[in-house]
């Protein structure tokens, strides 16, 4: 899938360059959406963990909607693909990680839950709250039994606002308005033997949450 | 086969299509009847039903499309049915039309009423302040948790290692927390005491920021399932106290709150943020119902519309089918038969309709053989009346000619055939014979006298003409003229029908027969006695002369002498009429014709003092004529022509011969002309009428028997003779001689014919 969104690039690089001509709305779109600042995975007991650094950055709409209690969903996709230089890639691993972050109008706060695993964290700002879902730390990818050393892979990682959690009229509107099309670009690395340290936390730019 | 599949495929094609919109239809309307009242539902399947909605609404606009375009097409063709059928959908759509608005229209405004009346200001206001209470009331237990906190931290004071373990876990109990943990300033945990083994404690980035700014930090936090604890972090007093140089530890302590304080506190805050995501999803929301219930009209209506064309099909089929058949028969396509309906008054109508055309065309086929039978019987007696040499001239009540036959324009010299349907007065006008005919026949031919026979006598310059007529109204209905009003007051007589012929030559014939008994009788009568007569006058003459005295002998001679004189001119005029009464056989040959009038003309140019004779001839002419007849003729004629120029000095006599061509009663003939002129007096007005009838003169000498005899010579010929004045000065006589003998008797030889006065005598 991803393999011709490369091939693609020309034309991508044409579409940035005609959205970037568009002026002001290109700025706002690249001041909001997500973006994947970094990852990694590093190898540790014979199993590969993942680490990303992820700028959530809500828009006007998603926060009005996150503090009119709505929870927003948000999915990390992972997958590793092998790469092979005759035929098309083949995926070894496919992750999806859910995380949902609601406004509690009664603790003045918000939650980040996770909905794989059940966590939650309680944080009392946006920022906080953001900063928490953006900081993915050592998940488990793939076992390394299922890494063949003598090929190569590729691991391709994309966060994105699941529209299909949101609301039913919410959902119907986004047929035709991008509001709550908040998506990253794919983000590719290679896979590694080498140990990677995980990213630093970066402090972000997050307005503050009404009280 | 090959012309029916492509057609026969494009009708299940068209069927398919129309069924298949119409499930589409249906599916997509009862998809959103289920899931519109479900606001949870609703946008699940969104994307299946616009799909679904938009597919209907496709497939129904293209067979409205295409139903519209053949439509107009039909419309602008003026094709049968077309309006009527336009008429109907436009009615189907229109009646669908406005109620479906109203019922839209109606829904819009009571769904977005509703769905305001849902968001009420004194509900929001309760809520909020239901949810402060709750927050207050949280607010107070986290606070003297906090306290709580602060005051475990006191006596925790300076302890460390295993006395601060045993501590902590003392202070736990006693304050019924879930947890309480000592961090070192570096956020480390340095002990711990929990009422479950579950995660290892941790010091959230909140409260180091709040505790490194206030030095406390409590906080509530919920546990899903209606469950919420307080955490609460203070430094720790250590022994030297709070100062700016060292960095304190830290105690954490979570504090559960009781499950039915839970329970109620976390009903507020769901009530309060549905409330909340419901006013948030109110436009949303409102857009949605508009949107669907656009789509249900807009479904309706072209499912509606699909249909009005389908019904208006159906409906206007049958009437086309009737409108088309009509208009075959029309063309006069009597073999049109309609295909037999359903069994309702459109079914009877067409039953009705071909039942009509087949007794039409069986009505149609009797009188085209009677029409047939019709034609014939008029052309038998067409060719009935064109052979009859009885004249025949009809008339309708308006005084137009009806019928002519060509006999009836010979006898009154016009061409009446060509000149069918001209009024009586425009006849009158085209010669002299007509118009005395017209004039005398009027009454008779406008059908107003009935039964009529009589005789009438029609004069000109030249010619005299008696005619036995009989005349009759017409039966049959009155035709009125299409460009005249019908007349007021009583119905006219629907014309008359005279019928007539011309007996002058018959009379001629009778009279003529009758003068030559007349002169035979005299010439055997009195030419008997004038022999003896002379003989004896001369002997008295040759006995008594010379015995006489010369006085007496000269009386003698003088009176001999005019008897014998007198017996000459006695046996001349004799001579003359046997001549005339003679019937000797005919020997026709072929003469010259000029020829022949060159002799005869040379006899008289040497005679001095007699007027001079001027030749016209046309040389070659050939007529089968017997020559002696013919000269004979000719001397009658030159003759007559000299006595009536006598003592006149530039007596001129012009002889012309020429070839014309003439309408016999039955056919057109050659005739050569012999016309003789002389500039001379010209005949009396009154023998004119009568001049070739014997004892007929206006001359002082002659016998009254050269012209009739002319006209005897002429008519053993088969020809004619004419004769009039000229208009100024002098007179001219015209006789006509056919070039090819005519057959007067069928079975004879035409050189050997008899003449009409022999036939008349036997």
């Amino acid at each position: 899938m991803y393999r011709s969104c490369k091939g693609n690039s020309g034309l991508l690089a044409a579409l940035a360059l005609a959205f970037s001509l568009l002026g002001p709305a290109a700025v706002y779109a690249q001041e909001t959406g997500l973006e994947i600042r970094d990852a990694g995975t590093h190898l540790e007991s014979g199993v590969w963990y993942l680490s990303a650094r992820i700028d959530y950055r809500l828009n006007r709409e998603t926060m009005g909607a996150l503090q009119n209690g709505i929870p927003l969903t948000f999915e990390l996709q992972v997958e590793v693909a092998e790469e092979r230089r005759w035929l098309p890639d083949v995926s070894v691993a496919s992750l999806r990680q859910q995380f949902e972050l609601s406004w509690q109008p009664l603790a003045r706060g918000y939650l980040v839950r996770n909905k794989n695993s059940g966590d939650q964290r309680a944080h009392t700002t946006l920022f906080a709250a953001l900063n928490d879902l953006g900081r993915i730390t050592a998940l488990p990818l793939i076992d390394d039994s299922l890494i063949d050393a003598g090929s190569h892979y590729e691991v391709s990682l994309r966060a994105m606002l699941d529209q299909q959690q949101l609301p039913g009229p919410l959902r119907m509107l986004s047929f035709w308005d991008d509001d709550f099309a908040l998506e990253s670009d794919w983000y590719r690395w290679k896979l590694r033997q080498s140990p990677r340290e995980a990213p630093e936390l970066q402090p972000g730019l997050f307005p503050e949450p009404p009280p | 086969m090959t012309l029916l599949a492509p057609r026969a495929l494009r009708r299940y094609l068209g069927i398919g299509a129309t069924t298949g919109g119409v499930i589409l239809g249906v599916v997509a309307l009862v998809m959103l009847g289920h899931y519109a009242p479900s606001l949870a539902d609703f946008g699940r399947s969104h994307v299946l039903l616009l799909v679904v909605n938009a597919a209907a609404a496709a497939v129904l606009l293209g067979i409205i499309a295409l139903n519209l375009f053949r439509l107009v097409r039909d419309y602008r063709r003026r094709a049968p049915g077309a309006r009527l059928r336009a008429r109907l959908v436009a009615m189907f759509v229109g009646l669908t039309l406005a109620p479906l608005l109203v019922v839209y229209l109606f829904a819009l405004q009571f769904m977005n009423g509703g769905i305001d009346n849902w968001f009420d200001s004194d509900l929001e206001q309760e809520l909020s302040t239901a949810l402060r209470v709750s927050r207050e009331s949280l607010d107070v237990q986290a606070n003297s948790r906090l306290l709580q906190t602060s005051a475990l931290a006191a006596a925790i004071g300076d302890l460390d290692g295993a006395a601060l373990s045993r501590a902590l876990s003392v202070l736990r109990a006693d304050a019924g927390a879930e947890e309480l943990t000592v961090f070192l300033p570096s956020l480390q945990v340095d002990a711990s005491s929990t009422r479950t083994d579950t995660l290892p404690p941790s010091l959230s980035e909140d409260a180091v920021n709040q505790l490194r700014r206030h030095q406390r930090f409590v906080a509530l936090e919920p546990l899903g399932g209606a469950r919420y604890q307080i955490r609460s972090a203070v430094a720790i007093p250590g022994d030297s106290g709070y100062s700016e140089d060292t960095e304190p530890r830290y105690l954490q302590a979570v504090y559960p709150i009781g499950n039915r304080q839970g329970r109620l506190v976390d009903a507020v805050q769901d009530t309060y943020t549905r409330y909340t995501e419901l006013r948030f999803l109110r436009d949303p929301l409102k857009n949605n119902l508009t949107l669907t219930l656009s789509l249900v009209l807009l479904l309706s209506l072209l499912a509606a519309a699909a249909g009005a064309f389908y019904l208006a099909r159906r409906l206007a089929a049958p009437i086309e089918s009737l409108a088309a058949g009509t208009e075959a028969v029309a063309k006069g396509d009597f073999d049109t038969r309609l295909k037999p309906g359903a069994a309702d008054e459109v079914g009877f109508l067409i039953e009705s309709f071909n039942d009509m055309i087949e007794r039409l065309a069986r009505a149609r086929e009797e009188s085209r053989v009677s029409q047939q039978q019709l034609e014939s019987e008029r052309a038998n007696l067409a060719a009935i009346l064109g052979r009859l040499s009885t004249g025949v001239i009809a008339s309708d009540p308006n005084g137009r000619i009806r019928i002519a036959n060509m006999a009836a324009g010979s006898i009154l010299g016009v061409d009446l055939r060509s000149r069918v349907g001209d009024s009586l007065e425009q006849i009158a006008a085209a010669g002299p014979l007509a118009a005395q005919f017209i004039a005398e026949c009027k009454p008779h031919l406008l059908g107003e006298q009935g039964e009529w026979r009589g005789q009438i006598v029609l004069n000109t310059d030249s010619t005299r003409r008696i005619l036995n007529c009989a005349s009759s109204a017409l039966p049959g209905e009155s035709v009125p003229s299409m460009k005249e009003p019908a007349p007021q007051g009583p119905e006219p007589a629907p014309g008359g029908i005279v019928v007539f012929d011309d007996v002058t030559n018959l009379l001629v014939a009778q009279r003529d027969a009758a003068w030559g008994e007349v002169a035979r009788r005299l010439a055997h009568e009195i030419k008997n006695p004038l022999t003896p007569i002379r003989l004896a006058a001369e002997r008295i003459r040759r006995r008594y002369l010379p015995q006489m005295s010369a006085e007496d002998g000269q009386i003698l001679d003088r009176s001999t002498h005019t008897i014998v004189q007198q017996v000459e001119a006695m046996r001349d005029m004799v001579n003359a009429f046997s001549e005339y009464a003679r019937a000797p056989q005919i020997n026709i040959a072929r003469v010259d014709l000029g020829q022949l009038v060159r002799e005869v003309a040379w006899l008289y140019r040497s005679q001095e003092s007699q007027p001079r004779v001027k030749l016209e001839l046309v040389e070659g002419l050939e007529v089968d004529a017997d020559a002696v007849r013919v000269r004979q003729l000719l001397h009658n004629l030159i003759r007559n022509a000299q006595e009536a120029l006598e003592g006149q000095a530039d007596g001129v006599v012009g002889i012309v011969v020429r070839s014309i061509t003439g309408a016999d009663q039955t056919a057109e003939q050659e005739f050569a002309e012999i016309t003789v002129t002389d500039n001379g007096p010209g005949f009396a007005a009154d023998v004119l009428a009568q001049l070739f009838e014997p004892y007929v003169t206006s001359k002082k000498k002659g016998t009254g028997l050269g012209l009739a005899i002319v006209k005897k010579l002429a008519e053993e010929h088969g020809g004619t003779v004419t004769a009039e004045n000229l208009p100024d000065r002098g007179a001219r006589v015209i006789v006509r001689l056919p070039i090819r003998a005519v057959i007067r008797d069928a079975g004879k030889d035409p050189r050997t014919v008899r003449s009409e006065q022999q036939r008349v005598r036997a």
